[in-house]
């Protein structure tokens, strides 16, 4: 088609849509949410270690002088409950222990039953009880914290106990852990907005870069990244210079290409010229010539004629390789050029057809290639397709061919149809390639073309972000059909300077070419102009 | 065209390489005009002062001053059509040049028949003053093709030859617009495939003679897309 395969793209690429960007500012993210969730937790233990310690502090304190306050209470052969434990100060739940030989063993008195002695680990009763040592400690029961603490009653053999609830512990530590992860939360987003900062920081070399790889693909090679901003940043410096060196030495090596090919060019059209001046001369005089060097004269000419053509047409393409081309835009009334063209280059009448929503339509783009390429497909359907029949003007709606994955855009394609034997479906590719002959090389007979006018064709067209192809007819007549398809462009009113709103008295356009002696005969195309001060 | 060749016409070619200049020289003698060859800037500029030519052909790489330069100094004295002669067909020589003086420009290698016939054009041109007699008046702006002249507000304004014939095409189809080709054609004598750039560089080199704001044009009008027309 356009002479490249279009670049093959993934569809799937779920990582790769996460941005740099985006992936760093996660990271920073996920790390400040992992070291405030970690301060959390370690502020939640060290807080809660520091609680209880206290509370088992307290607690012992109190237990230590409840366990006097009962030891005289218990004397008595009945202990009344109620009188044992109400005169205590408790917080917790109260029991007491009387170890008794008497009655056989332990002696539990509790006010309450659910914290009763009988919930009291046996490892606490048994350091209270038989070694007579204040012991603490903490167990589960029931889902429930609990803290017993246990001290001997002075001068018996019973203990005195307290149980606690801790419940209470874990209610204000998480009444602490709200604003806790309320902090984690901010530190989190503090570290997602650091690290887009962070990120920015590091990137913008990357899109000032983005920037200028764009603006030297556009043909600005002399487009560079200010260095200046970056020097004193030693991470960043040798990228820039780096990117900037790269440039610099793609443009040397662009611009001495490009000076090659200017030298090339010159020193080969210097002896064309000599040769066909030269030949002009003999040609002058041809008459007085005998025939045999009348035959050499004309063989000379004519391949002179093909060989100027060729270095022409190696040196526009080589300019296309040196990237030594530039696009000339112009305004252009497409349809009535594409008419203009046809009676022009070809010597018998072509029919055009075109689009009747494309009458009028004026499209920038540049004109000269175009009619290039509708040049080189009229003499190609002349030398291969007994000459071309049929021009078509056509729209099209599609994405851009190398990029099927954008957006839809507008498209102007220009048909050169002809009735010959038309191009093989194994051809079609390889005949926009330099100097291919295929199978059409061997009609060429005695008039060798040169293989590079298609190649040139496609390079004018892709130099416009268009394409060239060649298919069959798709209508009842068989034949080649070359077309070149070129973005459709509608001109803007407000982009040309030279538009002048005084065009109000338009009524013919006239159109060339034609000899200025017979004015009558010159093609008159009317605009029909309803909205003033627009020509289309 | 095919006109005969008035007896004469003596053109001046600028031309560093000897080759192509008697080759050139050649062919221009077999058209049935004088030639008189120079090989470096220099001897073309007091060449020309010595006695002007009807037509000079300049080489744009030259030994010493460039053909730019040539043009500019030739332009200065005289109005005498001036063809550029290229090696490249890059749009800044071409640009360049046009903007330099010249009338015209050919791209090596050219053929000697495309460059007798730029001549012929050229020659036509500068003497096509006669014929109709009449004035034409565009506002401020008088024409008279017969004389030559072109005044503005009475002042006289001097045109080239080139710039005074695309000035009286465009006159002579008041209020139409003519396509840069046909301009190229009735002006140049180039066919379809002529270059644009001619006309357009012509036509700002026209307005800033005839127009009071040649910014802001009023009578050499651009109408986009289709060409260029005159009105009053």
């Amino acid at each position: 088609m356009n002479g490249g395969a279009p670049p093959t793209r993934s569809r799937f690429r779920p990582l790769a849509q996460v941005g740099l960007r985006a992936r760093i500012t996660i990271a920073f993210s996920l790390g400040a949410l992992l070291v405030s969730l970690i301060l959390t937790i370690a502020s939640i233990i060290i807080i809660r270690q520091n609680l209880l310690a206290e509370r088992e502090r307290l607690v012992a304190e109190r237990v230590a002088i409840n366990s006097t306050l009962v030891a005289d209470k218990i004397g008595a052969a009945d202990v009344d409950t109620q009188s044992l434990f109400g005169s205590l100060s408790t917080a917790g739940k109260p029991s007491v222990i009387v170890r008794s030989a008497k009655a056989g063993g332990d002696i539990p008195i509790s006010l309450d039953t659910r914290y009763g002695a009988a919930v009291l680990p046996a490892s606490l009763t048994a350091r209270v009880l038989d070694q007579r040592v204040a012991s603490t400690i903490r167990f589960e029961r029931n889902g429930e914290i609990l803290l017993a603490v246990g001290a001997p009653i002075p001068n018996s053999t019973g203990g005195y106990f307290e149980i606690n609830q801790l419940g209470d512990i874990n209610k204000s530590l998480s009444s602490l852990l709200v604003p806790l992860l309320a902090a984690a939360g901010v530190i989190t987003a503090i570290g997602a907005g650091l690290g887009w900062w962070a990120s920015r920081r590091v990137l913008r070399p990357l899109s000032d870069i983005t920037q200028v790889a764009a603006d030297v693909a556009q043909g600005r090679l002399d487009s560079r990244v200010a260095y200046s901003e970056w020097a004193d940043d030693v991470d960043l410096a040798p990228l820039v210079s780096a990117f900037n060196d790269m440039v610099a030495a793609m443009q040397t090596r662009i611009d001495r290409d490009a000076r090659f090919a200017s030298d090339v060019s010159h020193e080969l059209r210097s002896p064309l010229t000599t040769f066909n001046a030269s030949l002009e001369v003999l040609r002058n005089g041809r008459d007085e010539m005998p025939e045999r060097s009348q035959l050499a004269l004309d063989l000379l000419s004519s391949d002179m004629e093909r060989f100027t053509q060729l270095v022409e047409d190696l040196l526009e393409i080589s300019r296309f390789d040196a990237g030594a081309v530039r696009l000339e835009l112009d305004e252009v009334l497409i349809v009535e050029s594409v008419e203009m063209a046809s009676r022009t280059l070809s010597t018998t009448p072509i029919t055009i057809e075109s689009d009747p929503s494309l009458q009028g339509v004026i499209i920038t783009l540049d004109k000269r290639r175009l009619m290039r390429v509708l040049a080189n497909f009229i003499g190609n359907a002349a030398k291969y397709g007994d000459g071309a029949r049929l021009i078509t003007v056509m729209r099209a709606t599609h994405p851009p061919i190398d990029a099927p994955d954008e957006e839809p855009m507008d498209w102007i394609q220009v048909g050169v149809a002809d009735e010959g034997p038309g191009v093989p479906e194994s051809e079609r590719e390889r005949i926009f390639d330099r100097f291919s002959r295929g199978e059409m090389g061997g009609r060429r007979g005695n008039d060798l073309g040169v293989g590079l006018g298609l190649a040139l064709a496609a390079e004018h067209a892709r130099l416009q972000g268009g394409s060239v192809w060649v298919e069959n007819r798709n209508d009842v007549i068989s034949g080649a059909r070359f077309v070149v398809e070129l973005p459709l462009i509608e001109a803007d009113d407000e982009d040309s300077d030279t538009w002048d709103n005084d065009t109000l008295g338009l009524d013919e356009v006239l159109v060339g070419p034609s000899t200025s002696e017979v004015t009558s005969e010159l093609p008159v195309i009317s605009i029909a102009e309803s909205d003033p001060g627009r020509a289309r | 065209m095919g006109e005969t060749v008035e007896v004469g016409t003596r053109i001046l070619t600028v031309e560093d390489d000897e080759r192509i200049r008697t080759a050139v020289r050649l062919a221009l003698e077999d058209e049935g005009w004088e030639v008189e060859e120079a090989t470096r800037g220099e001897d073309a500029v007091g060449a020309f002062e010595r006695s002007p030519a009807d037509v000079v052909l300049i080489d744009i790489m030259l030994p010493g001053i460039d053909g730019f330069e040539v043009c500019r100094q030739i332009r200065r004295r005289s109005d005498v059509p001036i063809i550029m002669v290229t090696a490249r067909a890059d749009t800044h020589d071409v640009v360049a040049g046009l903007e330099a003086g010249a009338d015209d420009y050919l791209t090596k290698p050219f053929v000697p028949k495309e460059l007798s016939a730029r001549i012929r054009a050229l020659l036509r041109r500068a003497r096509s003053t006669d014929g109709s007699t009449a004035k034409m008046r565009f506002g401020e702006l008088e024409i008279i093709p017969s004389e030559g002249v072109v005044t503005s507000e009475g002042r006289i304004v001097h045109l080239t030859k080139t710039e005074f014939r695309l000035l009286v095409e465009l006159a002579s189809q008041p209020s139409k617009v003519l396509s840069r080709e046909m301009l190229l054609e009735r002006v140049w004598g180039h066919d379809y495939f002529g270059d644009g750039r001619l006309v357009d560089v012509h036509v700002r080199r026209l307005r800033t003679k005839v127009e009071i704001d040649p910014a802001n044009p009023r009578h050499v009008v651009t109408i986009r897309g289709l060409g260029y027309k005159l009105q009053p």
